[in-house]
Parts: structure tokens; C-alpha cells; sequence
């Protein structure tokens, strides 16, 4: 790195005349810090105003409105309708423990999300530390173990709706070849394994990406603070809870933060491995979202389902950075 | 062990127990990680007729590339994949050039409300997609942006912006300050700087956030779901994802379509595996 740099200002470049010409010119342009800075960011805020912000604010009126979006009816405001019609009727428990629609689609992504996410974190840990060292074929290893990272979500769906299949599916097989089961099951076709399918696909499709971040933070961890705490004859075991987890807290905020979000938005697995079925038992929030939106047009029930999974997204956001977060020691 | 056996052969026979079981490890997971590409592929060389049967055949008897033509025969696959490259090295574009005038920014300059900037661009990240789909679908239709590559590319870059800011002025804060005060010393201006040294040397950085922007874009699908309604438009995944026979499901003639659209990753992996990780490792430093 620091080569490059020597070699671009080194004594050949102030004698060449087309460089002095440039440089003449870059004189002219020449601004306080913070005017450059302002000249710097202005691009990127306001893109981010108005692709990010102003979006989530027309989404969040929206949810007072009828009618809203594609101007099929005319805009009519009805101030919390949209929200008491997700909510149902009957007491809040009882909604959220049996409901169907919104309720459902919410306990489905809250199980999605609090049952993969410490599976995923617990297994990538465990694969960091596995690959946490030199061996031969590592390249390769690793190339294989970010494999699935890279497939994208709804293409894997579709791989493995095939290896699930109820009839011929490599699962059955694989699962009848070595005992477990005696006939073909229909996994996909049954609300509750339909769910764990889901979950066990997601498991093996992030845990590979939990493992690389958790690497990175590993090797980021000095020797010399192994090799000091070996010479105090602390064992393997207290080297992990003394030295590895507490330095690695930074790196499991990331990843957590990483993975909760998008998992809470699951929408391409659901979406190309079940469609949501069977009667919605693998219907995420934002699949439940995309179906009344697109599939019912009710365009304000759409939007006030899509604000309350923000709020909740801020909300699962602010818990990890306030129990997780520590300010940088500089 | 037997009392007069020599200490060092027990040394050797555990050690050689704990390498077998080392490299036993990692193949099963190695394997695991791999198995549903490789089961596509080994699906997609069978003869139609040898795709369901069950028991399962585990090696294609007869192997046959026909599933490949009845997949580009049917669907325009190789349209899909430029969609999907063109869509996803725009964005590429885009973010790596704003990534690095916001991250210099950030990371170099002094400025009054640099944290509320700051967390403004990186809070962007927390904000759902779903809650932006609609509004932003009216906006592409108004704006005639609907079945065009520009549709995807705009949004595609406002939400990975973020993560490009994050690694550049990650990078650039671990750049030492005597290569910008040599440049001033020399006479270029504050810009003269940007554009003469650091970004010069910050190819690091560049690769990396381009490589996670280009595959968050080629994978995503809800928005490419919605905005592209044309077939000839439609991205690799989109066009998967709705991919479907007449009659059942052709499953010989899927796994053909899926290797063919996994493969360029495969390859994308396998060369560019230690950016990659680089790249994870910038953005999981915090």
C-alpha cells in the first residue's frame, strides 16, 4: 500500500507537465473540511432520503388510508381502521397464541427468527473455531462452507422443496437408507414439519455466513493473550469463556444484528419452498404482508402490517445495540 | 495401552486420532455444505424418465444433457442472467462510488453533526424492505421505471449503502495520515487528495464492497419480483422461482435451470472466496 503511494508522488511527478496542469487545476478547487464534507454527503443522504426515508414514511401514512397506492379507489382516510382489522377481535393472548392472519403470520416469524438465529450463532461459532486454524485444503474448506451463503435464497427454496419432496425426495431416501424412517413423509405437506423444514434449511443455509464473520473476529484476537493466560495454566475451556467470547462480543453484535433482521424478513424461502402453506403455517410476516397487498390489494392493511414489522424491526435493532454495544476504548 | 509401550508411539497414535477426526469433520460439513448443488447437478444428468423413481438413484444411469435443452427452451435463461449481471454490477457501481465519498468523509474529515450523519446512513440498515416496497413500486410506475434495469439499480443501491459507507470509512480510518499530509505538502487540495491517493489505494475496499453489493443484488428477490412483470426482464432468480411446467412439476428440467444459474457463483466463490471473507471481516469488525 504504502509503495503505491511513494511511487505517485515520488520525484518524477512534480516535472511532468500534463500532472502539473492537473494539479493547477485540482488548486482551484480547494475547500474547508466541511464544506468538502458537505460537498461529500449530500449526494449519499439525500439518495438515501428519498429511496430509504421517504418511502417508510409514505408507507407509515399509508396505513391510515383506504384504497392507497395504485389509485383504484380514491384515498380515504380512516384513521386506526386498518390496524383493528389485523388485529381481530378477542383478547391479546389469545390472538397471538391461536389467531390466524396477521397473528399468525407474526407467531411464525417470531418462532423463524428466535429458534435459527441462536442455532445459527451457537453452529458458526463452532465452525469459526473449527476453522480457526492451519491446515491443508483451508481454501478449499472455506470455499465449500460459504457455498450455501451464496446460493441465493429463493433458488435454494426451490433445491430444496425438490430434496423434500413427499415421494421422491433424496431426504426420505437418505433418512428410509438409514433407519429413521420406514415409508416416505410428506414434510412439506404437514403444517408442523413444514416449519421445522423451513428452520432447518435456514439453519444450513446462514450458518456458514455466522462462521465467517466469527472467524474474521476471531483472528482479530492477538496470540499473546493465549499464549499469557496458558503460561497461568488456564485450560481450553476457560481460554473460551475468559478471552474468546468477551473479546468476540463486538463481532456477535454485528452478526446477530446481521442475521435477526433479515431473518425477522424472511420472504424468498417461504415464498418459493411452500408458498406459506399448508393453511399458512410457514406464512412470515412479510409474506402474509405481500399477499394481502398483492393478492388482495388492500393496500392500507398492507401498509400498516409493513409499519408495525418496522417498528418491531427498530425495536429487535435497539435491544441488541443496548445490550451489546460498548462505546470504542480510544 | 500396555506399561512398557513407548510414551512417544502413544503421542503418535493420538495425534494421527486427532487428525483423522479433524479432516473427518470438516469433510462432513464440507459435504453437507455442498450436497443440494451436487444433487442438482446429479438430477439434472438423469434421463426424464429416471428423475422420480424411488429409491432414489444416487449415480444417473445413462447420464443425458437433455434436461438442459428442455431449460433453455423454455425459458429465456441466459436473458435472465445478463438481467441479473447487469442489474447487479450497476449497483456495484454506484455504491462503491458513493461508499467511498461518504466513507472518506466520515472516517477523515471534521465536520460539525458527523454522528447524527453517520447514523442516519447506517441506521438505513435497519429499516425493513417490505415498508419500502410499495411507495418506491408508485415511484418506478410514475417515473416509467418499471421493467427497467435503473428500477432495480436505484433501490438496490440506497439499501446496501450503508454497508459500502461501513467498509470504506472502516478502511480508510486505518489509513496512516502521512500519506494525506504528504499529498497536501505537495500542493493538492483537499479533493486533489481523494481522488490523487486515496483512491488509488483503496482497491482493497473497492473490491470488497463491490463483491457483497453485486451478490445482495443478484440474489434478491422481492423487489425484482414485483418491478420486473416482463419475462424478458425478469432476473435468474425471479425467473427460477416462477419457473414451472405445464402440467407438474418437471423436476429433471429445475435442476437443470438451477445448476446452470448456481454455476457462475460456484466459479465467483472459488476465485474471489478470500475477498469475500475479507470483505465479511471488514464489515464484522465493527
Amino acid at each position: 500500500m504504502a509503495d503505491s503511494v511513494e511511487s505517485s508522488s515520488g520525484s518524477g511527478y512534480a516535472e511532468d507537465p500534463r500532472r502539473q496542469n492537473r494539479l493547477q487545476r485540482y488548486r482551484d478547487l480547494r475547500f474547508s473540511e466541511e464544506e468538502l464534507a458537505v460537498i461529500l454527503l449530500t449526494p449519499v443522504v439525500s439518495f438515501l432520503l428519498a429511496v430509504s426515508f421517504y418511502p417508510i414514511f409514505d408507507t407509515i401514512v399509508g396505513s391510515f388510508y383506504q384504497g392507497y397506492v395504485l389509485e383504484m379507489t380514491p384515498k380515504e382516510f380512516v384513521g386506526l381502521e386498518n390496524y383493528r382489522s389485523l388485529y381481530g377481535s378477542g383478547p391479546l393472548l389469545e390472538q397471538f397464541l391461536s389467531g390466524d392472519g396477521f397473528w399468525n403470520a407474526l407467531r411464525v416469524s417470531l418462532i423463524y427468527t428466535f429458534v435459527s438465529v441462536p442455532i445459527e450463532t451457537a453452529l458458526g461459532l463452532g465452525l469459526a473455531l473449527l476453522l480457526n486454524r492451519d491446515f491443508r485444503g483451508k481454501y478449499f474448506a472455506q470455499a465449500a462452507i460459504l457455498f450455501p451463503w451464496a446460493i441465493p435464497t429463493v433458488i435454494n427454496a426451490r433445491i430444496w422443496a425438490w430434496m423434500f419432496n413427499g415421494q421422491y425426495g433424496v431426504v426420505n431416501d437418505l433418512l428410509i437408507r438409514i433407519g429413521i424412517l420406514q415409508t416416505p413423509f410428506p414434510f412439506l405437506a404437514k403444517p408442523d414439519t413444514a416449519l421445522l423444514s423451513m428452520l432447518f434449511i435456514t439453519i444450513w443455509k446462514t450458518s456458514s455466513f455466522m462462521a465467517l464473520i466469527m472467524l474474521a473476529g476471531l483472528q482479530s484476537i492477538p496470540d499473546t493473550l493465549y499464549e499469557a493466560s496458558r503460561m497461568d495454566g488456564a485450560g481450553r475451556i476457560r481460554q473460551f469463556w475468559d478471552i474468546t467470547l468477551p473479546l468476540l462480543k463486538p463481532t456477535l453484535l454485528v452478526a446477530l444484528i446481521f442475521r435477526t433482521l433479515p431473518a425477522f424478513q424472511a420472504f424468498g424461502l417461504p415464498y418459493g419452498l411452500t408458498g406459506g402453506g399448508p393453511a399458512s403455517a410457514t406464512t412470515t410476516l412479510v409474506l402474509f404482508d405481500h399477499q394481502i397487498t398483492f393478492n388482495r390489494l388492500n393496500f392500507g392493511e398492507g401498509a400498516a402490517t409493513a409499519s408495525i414489522i418496522t417498528l418491531i424491526a427498530l425495536g429487535i435493532a435497539m435491544l441488541y445495540v443496548g445490550t451489546l454495544y460498548e462505546p470504542e476504548v480510544r | 495401552m500396555s506399561y512398557d509401550s513407548n510414551p512417544l508411539e502413544i503421542d503418535r497414535f493420538q495425534w494421527v486420532g486427532k487428525k483423522v477426526g479433524f479432516y473427518g469433520s470438516i469433510f462432513i460439513i464440507a459435504l453437507v455444505s455442498v450436497f443440494p448443488v451436487l444433487w442438482m447437478l446429479i438430477t439434472s444428468l438423469k434421463q426424464p424418465g429416471n428423475v422420480v423413481t424411488f429409491p432414489v438413484e444416487y449415480i444417473p444411469r445413462n447420464p443425458t444433457l437433455t434436461n438442459y435443452q428442455a431449460a433453455l427452451e423454455q425459458a429465456p435463461f441466459f436473458r435472465y442472467m445478463l438481467n441479473s449481471a447487469i442489474v447487479a454490477s450497476g449497483t456495484a457501481i454506484l455504491d462503491v462510488f458513493l461508499g467511498a465519498l461518504a466513507g472518506y468523509a466520515l472516517s477523515r474529515l471534521r465536520f460539525r453533526f458527523k454522528l447524527p450523519v453517520l447514523l442516519l446512513i447506517l441506521g438505513t440498515a435497519m429499516l425493513p424492505f417490505i415498508a419500502r416496497l410499495i411507495p418506491l413500486f408508485s415511484l418506478a410506475r410514475s417515473w416509467g421505471l418499471l421493467n427497467d434495469y435503473l428500477g432495480l439499480i436505484i433501490p438496490y443501491a440506497a439499501f446496501q449503502l450503508p454497508f459500502a459507507v461501513w467498509i470504506f470509512q472502516a478502511y480508510f480510518k486505518e489509513l496512516p495520515d502521512s500519506l494525506e499530509e504528504a499529498g497536501l505538502m505537495d500542493g493538492l487540495s483537499r479533493i486533489g487528495v481523494l481522488f490523487r491517493i486515496i483512491l488509488p489505494v483503496s482497491a482493497p475496499a473497492m473490491a470488497t464492497a463491490a463483491i457483497i453489493v453485486f451478490i445482495y443484488a443478484w440474489n434478491e428477490f422481492l423487489f425484482a419480483l414485483t418491478f420486473m412483470t416482463e419475462d424478458q426482464m425478469r432476473t435468474i432468480t425471479v425467473g427460477i422461482a416462477l419457473y414451472q411446467g405445464e402440467f407438474q412439476y418437471p423436476w429433471g428440467t429445475i435442476s437443470a435451470a438451477v445448476f446452470m444459474s448456481v454455476m457462475p457463483l460456484i466459479l465467483f466463490m472459488l476465485f474471489f472466496q478470500r475477498k469475500v471473507v475479507e470483505g465479511l471481516t471488514a464489515t464484522g469488525k465493527a
